[in-house]
């Protein structure tokens, strides 16, 4: 009897799925060309040769000298000399370079007269990665050019080669960055983007596809099919999307780790489950918002902003500890979260499983909690009102 | 004369125009949902976003130590460490596998690694070692430590070549002093940064939304009514793009206002711009989003198809203008994308006028292009109501007079029904 209204309702499912073209859009298409939208994007990996401008005053043999080591630096591009001040703030307000190195005049005769001239490096921080970059560029030219002078300083005086190194930098640091040592910028944002991408694109079809039901007047029909079962209406509509969100999710996982060589430092089997765990979340999520909100409108809109905050508040971008608390606590609300700390753990930092433990568990817990609050759905399944 | 003038054509059409507007203002204000989007998501979006971000950087991130080597001079590097703004020491690890496991329990997100011969090294003359292993989940958190460590160790190498060299040169060893000035965003800080290239993409996401849901209203009316709208004005196709323009121009005076003035101000982003010529910006901005939404509105079906259309969408138009990958490493294709949508200028140019006190002179490519998109996207909204839209509309009616429920069928269908 079950596996009667099971396959009945499964059919039905089936059968809107097909029939309406949008969702192969969504389902399929959308996903993978967001997907491949960033990881284009982003395929250099990392910001390099930031356009910049300089400013040389002084005009000596140093001055030049220093320019042209600038340009030869791999974080930064001087694509322009500006004869003075004025003119480089001007560039930098139309866009045009997004900072400037400003060398000041009498550089090289202060310098040899030990008067301690002052370079200075104007960065735009309106372009944050980029400013970043040539933050490191710039400060490594300046100690460079300090340093060039001081060697040669010293060697003329007698101090042996290997005394000037230890002189100059005495402390050497060496900073180690586990699963991504080239601090990849693609590595880094479309592991955690494109799930979420993902994430917010299952919310929306979850949550229209529900809502569809309660705008056509057509839920009492649905539950129907069922046996007036709400849990096997659900598992009829849902389960066809999961299949294919889930053939998604792994493709996707795919290209990441086979094609574009994500950090992958765990048994793929980890990632690919953590993956359909994520997908049945979602699902569930979105069950969920309709439970608390039996509304077209009011559960879609629901759905809609969570997903699109969860790009902010589970911690991309600014880490989690960084967030005021209640953002903080926001964020472990949404299933992206838990799918983004195992990414964490288990493909870029290749830890035990047992750290991930409670992630996947709740994961879990996300597909539970919607069976405990399906009678406020069923409720509003059979007497469906629809406000536009 | 007046008679005359009552009775051109311009004027007919232009009181065609008027009347399409008057409806539009009166459907939107009838429809709870299309008002959600044009006044309240403008309202409540960049202040949840704002308040999301407005930490701006990265303190006192966890980090634990492993010293093995146990002198004043390690102590005095972690005590450093310690004050720096970024880094607070949460504890000292007896080993790297203690300290991995704090990691792993997130802890720490950041290990530094002092060897057995740290100080012994430098007290030698030689280089001292040290290490700093960074979780590299999140690149603000890599980014605060690394800074942190570099400031540290230079600062204090900076003590220790003074030393050196005193003695020899008889000077300090730092010859060339070189400082920082970050301009723009002065406090450096993330939400200053981003939010400002996010205030005009709220403002063209909500307007697409709330015009797609627009039309989605009036599909279905059209479906119900047997292809007619009982509530649209009959007009020629210019006067109802225009007419809903204007509409459209209307009631975001205040949104554009708040939006791009106020939100600033709450928050203290950079607000360098002056506001006139913002507000003269945003004029273009907003009459090539609005044309822009009546040419996508075409592939709305429903009301509520709009979530699933336009809402990701925001997410690759923050991309696309450069927020958080610049522009100038994009390739063509994405260049010419970016280029093609009103966000991309605008966004780019309010943040050099708000960040860098740009005025609109120098922002005058950006002001340009904007006025070019518009003619542009007229033409494609033309195109779509009048190849696309009205097309369909009149196969509908013609569909109705022979089968009255054929369009309800259809919807049913759709449903999963027969």
């Amino acid at each position: 009897m079950v596996l009667k209204y099971i396959g009945r309702s499964f059919k039905r499912g089936c059968i809107q799925l097909v029939r309406r073209p949008m969702y192969f859009l969504l389902i399929v298409i959308m996903p993978l060309l967001c997907c491949w939208f960033l990881m284009d994007l982003i395929k250099p990996g990392s910001v390099q040769r930031v356009p910049v401008g300089i400013v040389d005053l002084d005009n000596s043999i140093m001055s030049r000298q220093v320019s042209r080591t600038l340009g030869g630096f791999q974080q930064v591009n001087i694509t322009r000399r500006y004869n003075n001040f004025a003119e480089a703030r001007d560039a930098v307000q139309r866009g045009e370079v997004y900072g400037f190195f400003l060398i000041p005049d009498n550089l090289e005769e202060h310098a040899l007269g030990g008067r301690q001239p002052v370079v200075s490096y104007y960065v735009n921080y309106a372009y944050y990665a980029p400013a970043s970059m040539q933050y490191k560029g710039f400060k490594t030219m300046s100690l460079l050019a300090n340093g060039a002078i001081v060697q040669t300083a010293l060697r003329t005086v007698g101090v042996p080669n290997e005394k000037i190194a230890a002189a100059l930098q005495p402390y050497q640091t060496h900073v180690h960055m586990p699963g991504n040592p080239f601090i990849n910028y693609n590595y880094y944002l479309n592991s955690t983007f494109v799930p979420c991408f993902l994430s917010l694109f299952i919310l929306l079809v979850t949550a229209f596809s529900l809502g569809m039901e309660l705008k056509s007047g057509l839920s009492s029909q649905w539950l129907k099919t069922s046996g007036n079962s709400m849990f096997l209406a659900l598992i009829g509509k849902l389960v066809p999307q999961t299949v294919l969100f889930t053939a998604v999710g792994w493709f996707i996982q795919w290209m990441m780790y086979r094609c574009y060589d994500f950090p992958l430092n765990c048994n793929p089997w980890n990632m690919l489950i953590a993956m359909f765990l994520l997908v049945v979340a979602n699902q569930s999520f979105a069950v969920l918002m309709y439970c608390f909100v039996p509304n077209f409108r009011y559960g879609t809109m629901l759905c809609t902003l969570l997903g699109m905050v969860s790009f902010s508040f589970a911690g991309f971008s600014l880490p989690q500890e960084a967030m005021y608390p209640w953002v903080e606590a926001l964020g472990f609300v949404v299933p992206i979260k838990y799918y983004f700390l195992i990414m964490v753990d288990q493909a870029l930092n290749g830890i035990d499983l047992y750290y991930s433990r409670f992630y996947y568990a709740a994961l879990i817990g996300f597909t539970i909690l919607p069976m405990l609050l399906s009678w406020r759905l069923k409720k509003e399944c059979l007497n469906p009102v629809y406000v536009p | 004369m007046t008679e005359k003038i009552r009775h051109s054509r311009f004027f007919l059409w232009f009181i065609q125009v008027l009347r399409v507007c008057g409806r539009e203002l009166l459907l939107v204000f009838r429809d709870s949902g299309v008002v959600i989007f044009f006044l309240l998501l403008n309202a409540a979006y960049p202040v949840l976003y704002a308040l999301i971000y407005n930490p701006e950087v990265v303190r006192d991130e966890p980090v634990v130590v492993v010293d093995d080597n146990r002198t004043a001079m390690s102590r005095d590097l972690i005590r450093r460490m310690d004050a720096t703004q970024e880094v607070a020491i949460k504890g000292y690890a007896a080993n790297m596998e203690e300290a991995r496991d704090a990691m792993f329990r997130k802890d720490c997100y950041g290990i530094i690694y002092v060897p057995r011969d740290f100080a012994q090294c430098i007290e030698r003359g030689e280089q001292g070692h040290v290490s700093l292993y960074c979780d590299m989940s999140v690149m603000m958190r890599y980014k605060a430590l690394f800074t942190a460590l570099t400031n540290v160790t230079q600062a204090m190498g900076g003590d220790r070549l003074a030393a050196t060299v005193e003695p020899v040169l008889n000077m300090s060893g730092s010859i060339i002093e070189s400082r920082q000035v970050p301009i723009g965003n002065s406090a450096m800080g993330i939400a200053s940064a981003v939010l400002l290239f996010i205030l005009p993409l709220v403002l063209q996401q909500s307007m697409i939304l709330g015009i797609a849901m627009l039309h989605g209203g009036s599909i279905e009316r059209r479906r119900r009514n047997c292809g007619r709208d009982p509530m649209a004005i009959e007009a020629g196709v210019g006067a109802t793009i225009l007419g809903k323009m204007m509409c459209h121009q209307i009631i975001y005076v205040i949104p554009v206002i708040y939006v791009l003035h106020y939100v600033p101000l709450m928050f203290g982003f950079p607000q360098n711009g002056n506001i006139l010529q913002v507000m003269c910006l945003a004029v273009p901005f907003i009459i090539a989003v609005s044309l822009m939404g009546q040419t996508l509105q075409a592939f709305v079906n429903e009301r509520e198809s709009v979530f699933l259309l336009f809402v990701f969408s925001s997410v690759v138009f923050v991309f696309l203008t450069g927020a958080s990958w610049p522009r100038y490493l994009m390739s063509p294709l994405w260049w010419v994308v970016g280029d093609c949508v009103p966000a991309t200028w605008m966004s780019n140019a309010y943040v050099l006028m708000q960040s860098d006190g740009a005025t609109l002179a120098q922002v005058s490519h950006h002001y340009l292009m904007m006025w070019i998109q518009v003619p542009v996207m007229f033409v494609l909204a033309y195109m779509v109501e009048r190849f696309v839209n009205r097309r369909r509309y009149r196969s509908w009616i013609a569909a109705s007079e022979s089968n009255p429920s054929a369009l309800t069928r259809i919807d049913l269908a759709k449903n999963g029904v027969g």
